[in-house]
């Protein structure tokens, strides 16, 4: 509609169709508008409610009451969270998922995104490459446990003690689930190896939208492929790899599924994190107080890692 | 890019997906040996046995048949319903204006962040209660209630693309909200809609913390897997030929529609092109 002032940004809105629509005169037919939006609206209000609303108040409520198994519920305040803060396991559960988070976040961010900036030099060479990498994205992180229990198998069956033995390492051969720093490590591994796809499309994608004059001025003033990657493209693709920094975080720090597969959170509890602690202990022991007092935590630890992420949505809500 | 990229370059690129794979190749290969080569190691491919001795003995073993229905039941549930309502949800939020909006869309799209940990306590009991428990429909509520977070937020950045003059000209051509949804907005949704029902299926295919806990006599192949991988049962072969049968279907989906997934994932992280 060209010469027709946009109404745009001016917060002037058009008649809605119904007000002066002739159909509606003669039959009113529309609904008014909050009424449609109403309507549109109840299933995903009614599951998002059932299945999120009403967990996290009934969550955080648990927390204060000691219920164990099908005995009588008592309230007891803040006492779950003062034995929580005294039980060395959940201290140690703790630590676990702080190694783990961090540990699987350096390892993934920095493989997925070193290889999405080496393969922009060659998108074409290498996508074939890359699809085998991203690929661990679309299997489960129990079948990536599943498969790794058999890399990490103790003796001859095990991949990594043949490799170690084929190399001339055969010293550090060990059953690696068996020890609990060694189990700790393949926890990191295999997760790292599960969780890569993410940061890798993330990258990449930042890295393909880096303008391709900004790297033509600097191929022609003869930068070398890494002097490139370092001072321009590391920079220009950090905001996609920031965004894969915070999902990979957020994700490792709930871990649940491939500790249940890969170490059921042995030996010894101690490759346990905490959204594993929660379980053990409110689905395996009955004690849904105590645990959902640590699924708290667990979100406490959440939101203030989540907390940018948030405020940005929040803003931009509209 | 420009110039000719180095040999290096595609040499490290290889070499790390030729190790990305390893693990995949050896669980193909251990469902494809006899148990006796199995405990020598797979990868003596030269003095090893080759069998299909576990494809064919694997279904009478572990009822992998019923829980692959099973997985298929509330995957394909779950799928249709976040690919039907997160959609108009979208459409309201964006679109249409009512009480609370604003306050109802920051809590859905910010639940993002909330772990599946904090779901089970509240619904277990919940579901016990009722009677749900060992119910699909234990796992479809929460697979879906929980989507919105992403898919909800997923749709509606597509949405801040829309030209609005569409809108516009629907509204004076004499559509209600309902009917602009149906014939001028849905029909331009196919990416994002395809987007979230790609990555639901994945999710609830491939997730196990809910299903294990909800689902007691119809177990998803997930749930049957982990629960195999937990036993000292001695059939690794016919263990591996579970572990692929569990895995091929969402990897399958997942190469399919890889560049329908990349194109929703651009809009949702914002780095738009």
């Amino acid at each position: 509609m060209p010469g027709k002032p946009s109404l745009e940004g001016t917060g002037v809105r058009l008649p809605h169709a119904g007000t002066d629509s002739p159909l509606r005169k003669r039959f009113g037919l529309q609904l008014p508008e909050s009424a449609t939006a109403l309507l549109l609206l109840t299933p995903v209000i009614l599951l998002f409610g059932l299945s999120v609303i009403y967990p996290v108040i009934e969550t955080v409520r648990i927390s204060f009451w000691e219920i164990r198994g099908l005995g009588r519920p008592h309230f007891v305040g803040l006492g779950n969270y003062l034995r929580l803060f005294t039980d060395p396991v959940f201290l140690g559960t703790l630590w676990t998922t702080l190694i783990f988070t961090i540990g699987v976040t350096i390892v993934s961010v920095t493989i997925g995104w070193t290889i999405a900036l080496l393969c922009a030099f060659a998108p074409r060479q290498t996508s074939i490459f890359r699809l085998m990498i991203f690929a661990t994205f679309g299997i489960s992180e129990a079948v990536a446990g599943y498969i790794w229990i058999g890399i990490f198998r103790p003796g001859d069956a095990g991949l990594l003690n043949g490799i170690l033995v084929a190399v001339g390492l055969g010293e550090f051969a060990q059953p690696w689930l068996g020890g609990a720093n060694s189990a700790l490590i393949a926890l990191i591994v295999t997760a790292s190896w599960s969780a890569v796809g993410l940061p890798l499309l993330l990258s990449f994608a930042s890295v393909q939208a880096i303008p391709r004059s900004i790297l033509e001025a600097a191929y022609m003033d003869g930068a070398k492929p890494l002097t490139m990657i370092w001072n321009i493209m590391v920079p220009l693709s950090l905001p996609g790899a920031r965004v894969a920094i915070f999902l990979t975080l957020l994700s490792s720090l709930r871990a649940f599924d491939i500790v249940f597969v890969l170490t059921a959170g042995g030996p010894a509890r101690a490759t346990e994190t905490v959204g594993f602690f929660m379980y053990r202990e409110s689905m395996t022991q009955f004690n849904l107080g105590y645990g959902a007092a640590s699924t708290v935590i667990l979100l406490i630890g959440v939101l203030l890692v989540s907390t940018p992420a948030i405020a940005q949505r929040t803003r931009g809500a509209k | 890019m420009v110039g000719r990229a180095p040999k290096w370059i595609i040499f490290v690129v290889g070499f790390v997906g030729c190790l990305w794979i390893i693990p995949i190749v050896g669980i193909v290969a251990t469902s494809l040996q006899t148990t006796d080569s199995i405990a020598r190691g797979w990868w003596h491919f030269g003095e090893n046995e080759f069998s299909l001795q576990a494809w064919r003995t694997v279904w009478q073993t572990y009822p992998l048949s019923g829980s692959l229905w099973v997985s298929a039941k509330i995957t394909l549930a779950a799928t249709v319903l976040t690919m039907v309502t997160a959609p108009a949800a979208a459409y309201t939020f964006h679109y249409l204006r009512f009480r609370m909006r604003r306050l109802w869309l920051i809590i859905i799209i910010n639940a993002f962040v909330l772990p599946q940990q904090v779901v089970i306590i509240p619904l277990f009991q919940l579901w016990r209660d009722v009677g749900l428990l060992d119910n699909m429909a234990a796992v479809v509520i929460p697979f879906v209630g929980l989507s919105y977070a992403w898919a909800v937020f997923l749709v509606k950045s597509f949405l801040e693309d829309f030209p609005k003059e569409l809108i516009e000209a629907a509204r004076i051509d004499g559509c209600g909200p309902i009917r602009t949804f149906t014939q001028v907005v849905l029909p331009n949704l196919i990416s994002p809609i395809a987007a979230c029902g790609i990555l639901q299926f994945l999710w609830c295919w491939n997730t196990l913390l809910l299903p294990m806990l909800f689902l007691r006599s119809d177990i998803s192949l997930t749930v049957l897997l982990a629960r195999i991988a937990g036993t000292y049962d001695p059939n690794l072969d016919q263990q591996a030929v579970a572990a692929i049968v569990t895995a091929v279907i969402p990897l399958a989906i997942f190469l399919l529609f890889q560049k329908q997934f990349a194109a929703g994932n651009r809009v949702s992280s914002g780095g738009k092109e």
